[in-house]
């Protein structure tokens, strides 16, 4: 009862985040002065050099509202959008690659995306948390702060700088892997799943060495601070084993913060994926939202940025459905 | 039996060395339960932390050493070097913040399981566990519990259960009921002194509250100024106080309608802050089984 009741709180206010961004995302483009059919209907005007009649201009212009769904009052245009971004998934045609529908755009890239970047991050936050708990556990050995020295000398490395470096040692200095990469299409088989993982391997290194050094200063600062609370001294006084003590009662008290942590940065995987698929060349949404932000192509980015938030969005559900299993401290309340 | 031959502990910080346990001699004997009293920085918690093995630097036995009569598993007796396999075995602790001295994310039965101990089999253990916890007055879910789940008390009960469950022959309870209403307080006190008559075994209590020295223990050792100031049978030390100190302390009990020492501090009523007492390192035995600290003057040393 205590946890249908928990979920059924956090799916309403998952439901809830999601309205208010997806409303936010209708309101903001319609506060603007300009009204993008004038604006398509003038420059085709001027293209034909103004020799279209008036009824073809208002023909075109009923057609142009109803393909983008402009039609209506603003609140018969905010039902149609909900509808069709909430049960038909529909985000209109891309203007630059019309008539190819954006959701089928963004459906193909996002596999991509969600490949490289969530395993990125996950085996980023995996060893971070490895490293960061020995060097915070064993803080008053001196080797340990060689560990630490690791997120001190990465973490501070823009990314940018980061990705073209590693680009340029692994891939051009010593050619290890391509400069660009190539992945097949069609059927998945073994060698093309084989294929796919070398070519990702590049941009996938440079994503875990910049995530890495935050995880790793984050959890050895945790972890010092855990190693001074009384029960882990009481545990040295039991007689606990080093592995019992830095697993079971350092790690598991640090790493409810890191947690939450881990969450967000998978909600915020589109960010990164900007940057990481424009500098390798890597088919997914980061390298079509570029694509349609130097294109003007509005539907495509309106698709880019409900996904986001859906994203976030979950995160934050997948987050308070699991923090109550990591402490029993929140259940059933 | 623990014997302290001329013990000196001190702690090095910097270049500076600070001794905060300095020259203390003395016999416990077995199967008693001795508490030690003495304001803060008098000692008391160094002098147990050395007793309990637990020494780590800056911490340091500068002079001297510790007897203990018992034998570890390998037949040999226990020294400083090697008390720490007796962990939980046949010496175990009992430590001041009951409330946050258990883990807050793992159950209380894996607490009694993630230790060495003295019994490998878990699910064993973890049998008796539950039914001795059922001897200290608790119920069995407490096993399947988190800490948070239990009250303060029973988290107590649970940190007694822990360090008793093993039978061991020595307990050092620092300050066990600081943190817990008078009532709790008692219960607890009565608990620790029950069990302790049942396995006979020795206990050394913390406190502060000479009222609690004087309802639990047997013996009492009153620390001053990293020494010794006066050890001896309870009802002697309390019926006959020989030290000015801990006749201070002993007035220090509030009597009701006794309204002399309202509004004294306690500076002002010692005169003289840190060093107000002569706390001298030779013990004197004034009666039997009742020893001070006073410098040796062989004329009246009955006096």
């Amino acid at each position: 009862m205590g946890v249908l009741r928990y979920v059924a709180k956090r799916l309403g206010l998952y439901l809830a985040v999601l309205f208010i961004g997806l409303t936010i995302t209708f309101m903001l483009p319609r506060l603007m002065p300009t009204n993008p059919v004038d604006g398509y209907i003038g420059q085709l005007q001027s293209r034909a050099n103004g020799t279209l009649t008036s009824e073809a201009i208002a023909e075109m212009r009923t057609n142009l509202e109803q393909l983008y769904g402009l039609n209506g009052n603003i609140f018969s245009q905010y039902a149609s959008y909900m509808k069709r971004v909430l049960i038909d998934f529909d985000f209109g045609p891309s203007f630059t690659y019309y008539p190819q529908p954006v959701s089928a755009m963004i459906l193909n890239a996002l596999p991509w995306t969600l490949g490289l970047l969530l395993t990125a991050t996950f085996i980023a936050w995996v060893l971070g948390n490895m490293v960061g708990l020995v060097a915070g556990y064993f803080h008053k050995q001196r080797a340990a702060s060689i560990l630490e020295f690791l997120g001190i000398l990465l973490y501070p490395i823009p990314y940018y700088i980061l990705a073209v470096t590693v680009l340029l040692l692994l891939a051009y200095v010593f050619p290890i892997f391509p400069l660009s990469p190539t992945f097949p299409v069609g059927q998945l088989t073994p060698e093309k799943i084989g294929m796919i993982l070398y070519n990702s391997l590049l941009p996938g290194i440079t994503l875990v060495l910049a995530g890495f050094g935050w995880n790793i200063l984050s959890m050895k600062a945790l972890a010092v601070a855990t190693t001074e609370e009384p029960y882990v001294v009481y545990a040295r006084l039991k007689g606990a084993s080093n592995w019992t003590r830095m697993m079971s009662y350092v790690f598991r008290n640090a790493l409810l913060p890191q947690v939450t942590a881990l969450a967000l940065s998978l909600g915020m995987v589109f960010n990164g994926a900007l940057l990481t698929e424009m500098i390798f060349s890597y088919p997914g949404i980061g390298l079509i939202m570029r694509t349609a932000a130097t294109g003007g192509d509005y539907n495509v980015l309106y698709g880019a940025i409900t996904l986001s938030i859906i994203a976030v969005a979950t995160a934050g559900l997948v987050i308070d459905l699991i923090y109550p299993l990591l402490d029993p401290r929140i259940r059933h309340k | 039996m623990i014997r302290l031959n001329d013990l000196k502990i001190s702690y090095r910080i910097a270049n500076r060395t600070i001794d905060a346990v300095d020259g203390v001699s003395l016999t416990i004997p077995d199967g008693c339960i001795v508490g030690i009293a003495g304001e803060s920085g008098s000692g008391k918690s160094t002098l147990m932390k050395a007793i309990y093995g637990d020494i780590q630097a800056p911490m340091h036995i500068s002079r001297g050493s510790i007897d203990y009569d018992f034998q570890g598993a390998d037949g040999r007796p226990v020294t400083t070097q090697t008390i720490r396999r007796q962990w939980f075995k046949s010496i175990s602790y009992i430590p001041q913040s009951s409330m946050n001295s258990l883990n807050p994310v793992i159950r209380i039965g894996r607490q009694f399981t993630d230790f060495p101990g003295t019994d490998s089999n878990k699910k064993r253990v973890l049998e008796q566990a539950r039914t001795y916890l059922g001897k200290l007055g608790l119920p069995p879910e407490v096993m399947e519990s988190y800490p948070h789940q239990l009250s303060g008390g029973m988290r107590q009960r649970v940190m007694i259960g822990l360090a008793t469950f093993f039978q061991p022959d020595l307990i050092i309870a620092d300050e066990p009921t600081t943190a817990l209403d008078v009532v709790v307080q008692k219960e607890i006190l009565m608990l620790l002194m029950e069990l302790q008559e049942e396995m006979g075994n020795t206990i050394l209590v913390v406190s502060h509250d000479m009222g609690v020295h004087y309802q639990v223990t047997h013996k009492m050792l009153i620390m001053y100024a990293g020494r010794v100031v006066e050890y001896g049978d309870t009802e002697s030390v309390f019926g006959d106080p020989q030290h000015p100190y801990t006749k201070m302390l002993i007035d220090s009990l509030p009597t009701i309608g006794d309204d002399s020492m309202r509004g004294v501090i306690a500076s002002a009523a010692g005169a003289g802050g840190d060093r107000a007492f002569r706390a001298e390192p030779v013990l004197v035995e004034v009666k039997p089984n009742h020893f001070v600290a006073r410098a040796p003057q062989p004329d009246n040393v009955l006096a």
